[in-house]
């Protein structure tokens, strides 16, 4: 009995896994191994592929490109997933109260989850337009602004990592992920009993309060598997970045993804891209680690 | 609303009114919020149905003066855009007939029955599923111009194929768990079943709603992809619609093709929020089966 169980399970699971290790996981030990070779298409007919050791790490490393592309990444991250999960908690808040309207609202919420990447990417192309944008038209009508903001393209003021082209793609990213972050958190806050708060009211707590020892404490765990799958996706995050400005301009918006994709498809130089992905691929692999650890313990299957 | 006694502290009326203008508040930003999240739909639709002298005002016209479809037909000009829609329709159907079914029966394993190296087969699904593509990219690339399969819908389907299965598998693994009692194949077992009849003609078919809510993200995802097909298609005829749209955009440059470039959006996401739409259906249904029964 154990046996047969045992073979159906195997042949339920054998396609499946196959696909999983030749299309995930064997590519990417294909990518730490690319990261460690020469591979120029540019020399690959004469020289071939030989094994250089670290030095395509070594030389990404005296690159200040990569320096910068690295900084914006967690740059970009930090923005994305603070901004996204704390107007996510807001909304979310929002939606999960009795009002008229309430269903329509959850719906309308719902619309950029569904957008692609790069529509998304395109509305907000046209948005930013200086001359043409909406937003340019409403803040110097309301004298809040002179001249009209070169969302994309001002490279004029810096504040250290931070730029307005770095800010005006986040944005779009926060557009893009609040509905994911919403749907996550409001599952979450339907979980909290209403006796909770009911208890705390009677005991007098004020709404700060009951947020801040309440529902804070309780939406720790959604709270944490969310501010996880937002960083992982943030630091591989590349179709924003890539579509609204090339990672530019002077490299403002650029992160690891599109350099890694611009290394390679752009300058054919694979080994440097693969070298950029293999460390993506190690601090994401170290993230999703501790993730999938925890959700094992989580629902005891481990 | 209730009124206590130990509010002597602070009079009952300015903690009404303390309410108030915290729900005021709320609600203005709420208003922000939504301006926020739907501005952006408002701003492609309203474009795409403006003409070419209206796209051209500088500052912009928020309300169309003329309803014009002109943008649609010039969209459908710029770039053969029934032709894109066919490819991306065909490769994402595809992709999702494979990983679905596939998903189904792996995660169906995973979900109900504990066999030796069944936790390293879930860790080894969820570490492809979390870790960025960008990570696949480069051999994945070079595999497949190695086969041949560069502008091929077979190419794409693989490609396609490597981020949806994960993700299918991950999530179904979730509903079969979650949705109906361990006893519903042993029943089914002790009744002379066997396994794959359990799995094929009890639990399929109630699993209907949540395989439907996988199969349209499946969908989605693989019609929504811009990063693998970038790669793996150049030749014009082959090519995606996200990709499509990324030519448009390269040729647009000027402004004098916008309102055909937001159209070219509006019919790229329309069969999208369709698809999604349904799906939320299904998702409650899929809950609230699972509900009854558990």
């Amino acid at each position: 009995m154990v046996r047969r169980k045992n073979a159906f399970c195997y042949l339920m699971v054998a396609p499946m896994l196959a696909l999983v290790l030749v299309l995930g996981v064997y590519p990417m030990l294909q990518t730490l191994g690319m990261s460690v070779v020469q591979y120029d298409l540019m020399r690959i007919a004469r020289e071939g592929t030989p094994f250089v050791g670290l030095e395509n790490f070594r030389q990404i490393a005296a690159e200040p490109r990569f320096w910068i592309a690295f900084r914006n990444t967690l740059v970009f991250v930090a923005i994305v997933v603070g901004c996204v999960v704390a107007l996510g908690l807001f909304v979310a808040q929002v939606l999960n109260m009795d009002f008229r309207g309430r269903g329509i609202l959850r719906s309308l919420i719902l619309v950029p989850w569904v957008t692609p990447p790069v529509v998304s990417s395109a509305i907000w192309i046209w948005m930013y337009m200086a001359d043409r944008s909406p937003i340019n038209q409403v803040l110097m009508s309301l004298g809040l602004l002179d001249a009209p903001i070169r969302f994309l393209t001002d490279a004029s003021k810096v504040w250290g990592p931070f730029s307005v082209p770095m800010g005006a793609v986040s944005s779009v990213r926060i557009w893009n992920g609040l509905p994911f972050v919403t749907v996550m958190l409001l599952a979450g806050l339907q979980s909290i009993p209403h006796e909770v708060y009911e208890a705390a009211e009677i005991d007098g707590a004020s709404g700060i309060a009951r947020f801040r020892y309440i529902t804070l404490p309780m939406l720790g765990p959604v709270l944490s598997v969310l501010v996880t799958l937002l960083a992982i996706g943030g630091i591989g995050h590349f179709e924003m970045n890539y579509i609204m400005t090339l990672g530019g301009p002077n490299d403002l918006t650029n992160v690891l993804s599109v350099l890694a994709y611009q290394s390679a498809f752009t300058f054919y130089r694979f080994d440097l891209g693969a070298a950029i992905s293999a460390i993506i691929l190690l601090s994401t692999g170290t993230v999703a680690a501790f993730y999938i650890r925890a959700q094992l313990r989580g629902t005891g299957a481990g | 609303m209730s009124m206590r006694m130990q509010s002597a502290t602070m009079p009952w009326q300015s903690r009404r009114m303390r309410r108030a203008a915290t729900s005021l508040i709320a609600a203005l930003f709420m208003a922000g919020v939504l301006v926020f999240v739907l501005m952006p739909f408002y701003w492609m639709l309203k474009s795409s149905f403006q003409t070419n002298k209206e796209i051209l005002a500088m500052p912009p016209i928020w309300f169309p003066r003329t309803f014009s479809l002109e943008a649609y037909e010039k969209a459908m000009k710029v770039i053969p855009f029934t032709r894109y829609i066919v490819n991306s329709l065909f490769t994402a159907m595809a992709t999702t007939l494979i990983s679905t079914s596939l998903a189904a029966m792996g995660a169906y394993a995973l979900a109900r029955y504990r066999f030796p190296g069944d936790t390293l087969i879930l860790v080894v699904v969820m570490f492809t599923q979390l870790i960025p593509a960008i990570t696949r990219l480069f051999p994945i690339y070079f595999t497949l111009k190695g086969l041949g399969l560069l502008n091929s819908y077979q190419g794409l389907i693989i490609a396609y194929t490597s981020f949806s299965l994960p993700y299918a598998a991950l999530i179904l693994r979730g509903y079969f768990q979650g949705s109906y009692p361990l006893e519903l194949e042993e029943a089914a077992l002790i009744d002379g079943c066997g396994y794959f009849s359990a799995f094929l003609r009890i639990v399929l078919p109630i699993s209907i709603p949540g395989i439907i809510a996988v199969a349209t993200f499946a969908f989605l995802g693989a019609w929504n992809d811009f990063l693998w097909s970038s790669i793996l298609l150049t030749r014009g005829e082959m090519k995606t619609i996200q990709v499509g749209i990324r030519d448009f955009m390269g040729e647009f440059g000027a402004v004098q093709r916008a309102n055909a470039f937001m159209a070219s959006c509006v019919m790229t996401t329309v069969p999208a929020v369709i698809l999604f739409r349904i799906a939320q259906k299904y998702m409650v249904q899929g809950i609230s089966a699972g509900a009854i029964k558990g």
